[in-house]
């Protein structure tokens, strides 16, 4: 596919979900995996701040935990938390590089070990405000062109509009209410993980890869069928699963 | 907001809750507040009020079983209510007979919780109908965060790695992983999972991130008298 094709298909899917009754977290998933492709980098992450301003991971390209505690480093320093702060996208920016590894000790040397070579940080952006931001990290030693980074922003705006676009439970009106809703969801999520790993005796990554196929193919929303387990009106035995012969 | 917090850190447990509770009402600009906690099902216990009029609206929607406490503690979400006598009958039935004998004209319910973890509500009442400002909005939230934390036994004690309201523990998707997996092997309720989870951190004098780590990784499993046994290597994967 040109990139063109691939740029109509990722459009027409994005509209197709936004009319619809979509899923965030799975949405925003999505987006992610698509953002990988389009972009050709290696992971993408949409981090939303919470309440007091801290940034949180709401979906990430992949689901793996290690991804997802890489993304969660970055509360309180890498490139996301300046650009959420800055407003301003943060491009190409080399964690071989020693200003790097002393700008963010934490940060960088673990991305590092994690394989990947350089990161990138794009607003999400709501009327004049910033309200979290995507983070791209690249393992191959590209760079993003000028026409990346204007693609991933429109990627990111589309985050944006999907988070507020989102119907919640009580129909919250409220942007804020929106956000906290987004942020609450994925929480419930990780919980739901820890308690479908240990019913099942498998690791939380399995579990959740089962949960979420289960969840798309009978067309439930992720979100709305974690909150039923979390509450126990769910029967997760109907979720087929693998489970260890015997530990 | 800032007075408040700092007055909710000050004070263990919830001495003082009817001064503190004024100041809050004040800063969000309400003129009654009421924090109520989660019990068994949906009934909730008023814990902290800072009038009658806030404790009277709280009392009556948790009886009746319907009202925007209620919706808010079911969908775990916020739910405002700038003016109630211009709500759709059929939302609240029951409440619309009875809220007419209240002075509460607009009330503001922000449910107070971890994920599926629900705490409790808080709820804040204004005799004259109309919205929050957007900043009233974002202070009513931080109060609830705190209270959630005071709420799940946060103490100015706990350093913040312990805390499981701080902000630096709800980032980690790990210690809600673990929360899940406590609360199936000791068969208890998920704030009870985190409870343990705490507990065990806090007598081994480790982070709760690091207690998550190994018990998502399956090298560490408590028991129900709340020690930690590592699990034998052999027996892992």
């Amino acid at each position: 596919m040109t990139r063109e094709q691939e740029l109509t298909t990722v459009f027409v899917e994005v509209a197709d979900s936004l009319i619809d009754d979509f899923d965030l977290i799975d949405f925003l998933h999505r987006l992610s995996v698509r953002c990988v492709e389009l972009l050709d980098v290696s992971a993408c992450g949409v981090l939303l701040a919470d309440e007091q301003d801290v940034l949180q991971v709401l979906a990430a390209s992949d689901e793996h935990t290690r991804l997802l505690e890489l993304f969660a480093l970055q509360h309180d320093q890498g490139p996301c938390v300046e650009c959420y702060q800055s407003g301003q996208p943060r491009i190409n920016i080399s964690l071989g590089n020693p200003d790097v590894a002393q700008r963010w000790p934490q940060f960088t040397p673990i991305a590092r070990q994690a394989g990947f070579l350089s990161t990138n940080a794009i607003p999400l952006r709501l009327r004049g405000r910033v309200i979290g931001a995507l983070g791209l990290f690249q393992t191959k030693d590209n760079t993003l062109s000028d026409a990346d980074t204007t693609l991933a922003q429109a990627l990111a705006d589309m985050a944006t509009i999907a988070i507020l676009q989102q119907r919640t439970l009580a129909h919250s009106e409220t942007e804020r209410g929106q956000l906290q809703y987004a942020l609450t969801s994925r929480i419930v999520l990780e919980q739901v993980k820890g308690i479908l790993a240990e019913r099942w005796q498998v690791s939380t990554d399995e579990a959740f890869a089962a949960f979420r196929t289960y969840a798309r193919s009978h067309h439930h929303q992720l979100s709305r069928l974690a909150r039923q387990i979390a509450d126990g009106e769910f029967d997760t035995d109907q979720i087929p699963h693998s489970r260890r012969a015997h530990r | 907001m800032a007075e408040v917090l700092r007055l909710l850190q000050l004070h263990d447990g919830f001495d003082n809750a009817t001064h503190v509770a004024a100041r809050a009402a004040e800063a969000l600009g309400a003129d009654g507040l009421a924090v109520s906690l989660a019990t068994a099902g949906e009934r909730a216990e008023l814990m902290w009020c800072s009038d009658d009029s806030a404790a009277r609206f709280e009392e009556l929607q948790f009886t009746l079983g319907e009202g925007p406490g209620p919706e808010a503690v079911r969908s775990g979400e916020t739910v405002l209510v700038p003016d109630l006598s211009r709500v759709r009958h059929q939302r609240w039935p029951a409440l619309g007979m009875e809220a007419a004998e209240l002075e509460a004209r607009a009330v503001f319910c922000f449910p107070m919780g971890i994920g599926a973890i629900r705490v409790g509500l808080l709820t804040a009442v204004r005799r004259i109908p109309g919205p929050m400002t957007d900043e009233q909005l974002g202070d009513a939230h931080l109060l609830a965060h705190a209270l959630t934390g005071r709420a799940l036994g946060d103490s100015p004690r706990l350093d913040d790695d312990l805390s499981a309201g701080s902000a630096r523990t709800l980032l980690h998707a790990i210690v809600h992983q673990a929360t899940g997996m406590v609360s199936v092997q000791l068969a208890v309720s998920l704030p009870q999972a985190l409870l343990r989870l705490r507990a065990h951190a806090y007598s081994s004098g480790r982070s709760l991130t690091d207690i998550s780590r190994d018990v998502v990784a399956r090298r560490l499993r408590l028991d129900n008298n709340g020690n930690g046994t590592p699990v034998p290597v052999a027996d892992k994967d």
